[in-house]
């Protein structure tokens, strides 16, 4: 038991990560947590654009668990969300669970983005403003492509373990040079 | 008429021909937000033969987004019949991320008179 303690606070200072938050997430906790993100991100670093591009990342990561988590408890979707400081910049993780069977439609969603350059992203993000939102998505389906947009880069990973799917989405912001 | 800001959604003041909208938009329900600004802004624009939105934000989400397609929509389009418009995004100096969004609006506007403007 105080290994474990020990552990996960040893385990945060040495990857730099000053924010998690693990459990059921709403809409009012993001609320509350998105205060203290941005009192910590301003405390952190005052240079404005990469911390809205950091608080921009971790707001739709955090609404996507909301949303689409497949793990949940009342209104709230179960996940995690965390910030950590890089050797360059920032790094922001979301994991939850989701429905084996949306796996392939996200890779392929996500591996797309991936490949698109700025004005690629930008096109996508504008002809998905005029469309609406696709079927199936609470928002406006522009989640994906603001993280995109927002990152330096950004990578997801599906784990499968005891018949869970587990979905990974992490996005880096690096301070300009 | 005023709207307040609250932790997540931007305050809206209404007056005569004008809307101004300061702050930061990422609601937990959107529609909530939109529904009264929409029909405020239709209100006060049927009533105007000159009307100024100025935009000041901070941060808006993906889900807001939409919002703001559908209300610049809605002022071109009022634009288009004959109001004149005139819309201030007003962003600080060195915010790209609020710069671009203005731009990017912009590009799809054809009948409102669009400004940039940094606020240092």
């Amino acid at each position: 038991m105080n290994s474990d303690t020990i552990q996960l606070h040893e385990l945060m200072l040495n990857r730099g990560t000053f924010f998690c938050y693990a459990g059921p997430l709403s809409e009012e906790v993001l609320t509350s947590l998105s205060s203290v993100v941005k009192d910590q991100l301003t405390e952190t670093d005052s240079a404005s654009p990469i911390t809205n591009k950091v608080f921009s990342i971790f707001v739709e990561q955090a609404q996507n668990i909301i949303r689409y988590s497949l793990d949940r408890l009342d209104k709230s979707g179960v996940g995690s969300v965390s910030i950590s400081h890089t050797s360059d910049g920032f790094l922001i993780e979301a994991v939850n669970e989701i429905d084996g069977r949306s796996r392939e439609r996200l890779e392929e969603i996500l591996t797309q983005l991936k490949h698109m350059d700025a004005a690629e992203l930008k096109a996508a993000y504008k002809q998905r403003l005029k469309a609406g939102p696709p079927e199936g998505s609470v928002g406006a389906g522009l989640g994906f492509i603001e993280v995109a947009r927002r990152s330096s880069r950004f990578d997801f990973v599906f784990e499968e373990r005891n018949a869970q799917t587990l979905f990974l989405y992490r996005g880096w912001v690096n301070k300009p040079a | 008429m005023k709207i307040p800001a609250t932790s997540r959604t931007p305050e809206v003041d209404f007056s005569a021909g004008l809307c101004a909208i300061k702050g930061e938009c990422y609601p937990e329900d959107i529609t909530e937000f939109s529904s009264p600004v929409l029909s405020h802004l239709k209100e006060g624009i049927s009533n105007a033969e000159e009307y100024k939105v100025v935009i000041e934000l901070y941060y808006f989400n993906s889900s807001s987004a939409k919002f703001f397609y559908d209300f610049f929509e809605y002022l071109d389009d009022s634009a288009c019949e004959g109001t004149k418009i005139v819309v201030v995004w007003r962003y600080r100096e060195d915010d790209d991320t609020m710069e671009e969004a203005g731009e990017e609006f912009e590009e799809d506007l054809e009948h409102v008179n669009f400004i940039l403007e940094s606020i240092g």
